[in-house]
């Protein structure tokens, strides 16, 4: 059982929500993992972000707080990347 | 260009003949550097002192994970690595922002000059005494205070900075940091950053425009961040009289 522990992947399960970024993002995405909140990820909205209609790491925690991430072209691209952390972690 | 020299550290310190003759002995070197380029990496040996006399310059660290801090701007008139000559090895980069003029002074003159003249000692000491009490300001900066608040805070610094060396017109300034340098700086995302300056624009405190920043409302963008200019002793008692710095306008005018 434990020797199998480190292949099951990490659930992430992500939940709309609109977030108050004091600009025109605010589509937001809970993401939760194994039931925890992990990060909030916010998609660009404004046009004058570099890559409007990306999703950016907004906030993270736990393991996540304070980490740099890239912004990712789609919410799959965003979950690989939550996954990957939060298990080198 | 030792003339301007002199002129910048006698806006610090009294010098007599004897130290200006002294000073006039250095033959400093000028560089035209283009933009984004090191002058000095991390792990080389320090040889010269860096003077930028136009353009902008940075000190940052490149961390492990390929991101980077930058920890200080040098405008027009600032030493770039005045005390980290002493030591064996740079611990950090400096690298231009924008093209830059510097002028290049060799370590063993800096020595031999300083050894024999305490009052350009003394005035080199100033130099760097204010470069730590900038960067002491900064650590404040990015330890305590919101992202808005740290960006109005580095307006209003590089606005009284560039005023005092004769860089600034009707509140403006030139702005030659891309977002992400400025994220690099205040310790911000590119987004946040993106964010911060649009709620600048829409309080109507600043513009930036083709590279130009415009401090629209400087007494509201200094309260805003509750910026206090104490740190960069502009104002010496002792020497306020002289302390106009028109010698860096005459270097760059002839």
């Amino acid at each position: 059982m434990l020797a199998g522990r480190d292949n099951v992947e990490t659930l992430v399960v992500l939940q709309p929500i609109a977030v108050d970024t004091g600009s025109p993002d605010r589509d937001g995405m809970l993401a939760i993992a194994n039931g925890l909140l992990v990060a909030v990820l916010v998609r660009l909205a404004d046009p004058e972000h570099d890559n409007v209609g990306s999703w950016f790491f907004e906030v993270g925690f736990g393991r996540l707080h304070g980490k740099k991430a890239p912004t990712f072209l789609s919410l799959e691209e965003a979950t690989r990347w939550l996954r990957r952390h939060l298990k080198l972690a | 260009m030792q003339d301007a020299l002199i002129r910048k550290l006698e806006s610090f310190e009294e010098l007599t003949d004897a130290d200006r003759a002294a000073l006039r002995m250095f033959v400093p070197r000028v560089r035209q550097v283009g933009p984004r380029t090191d002058l000095i990496r991390e792990g080389d040996a320090p040889g010269d002192v860096h003077l930028i006399l136009s353009g902008y310059a940075c000190r940052y660290k490149d961390l492990p994970d390929g991101r980077r801090q930058i920890m200080a701007y040098f405008v027009p008139g600032d030493f770039c690595d005045l005390n980290v000559f002493i030591l064996d090895q740079m611990d950090h980069n400096i690298g231009t922002i924008s093209p830059c003029q510097v002028v290049e002074i060799p370590r063993q003159a800096i020595e031999e000059v300083t050894t024999n003249h305490p009052r350009v000692m003394r005035a080199l000491m100033w130099c760097a005494l204010v470069d730590e009490a900038v960067l002491r300001e900064w650590l404040v900066n990015i330890g305590s205070r919101q992202s808005d608040q740290r960006i109005a805070h580095l307006f209003c610094e590089l606005l009284l900075r560039l005023e005092a060396v004769g860089h600034v017109n009707n509140n403006s300034y030139a702005f030659p940091f891309t977002q992400t340098e400025v994220a690099d700086t205040m310790g911000l995302s590119d987004v946040h950053v993106n964010r911060t300056l649009r709620e600048l624009r829409r309080l109507e405190l600043i513009t930036l425009k083709g590279r130009i920043l415009t401090i629209l409302d400087v007494p509201h963008l200094k309260a805003y961040c509750g910026f206090n200019p104490n740190y960069l002793h502009l104002r010496n008692a002792r020497w306020s009289g002289r302390r106009q710095v028109p010698w860096l306008r005459n270097v760059q005018g002839g």
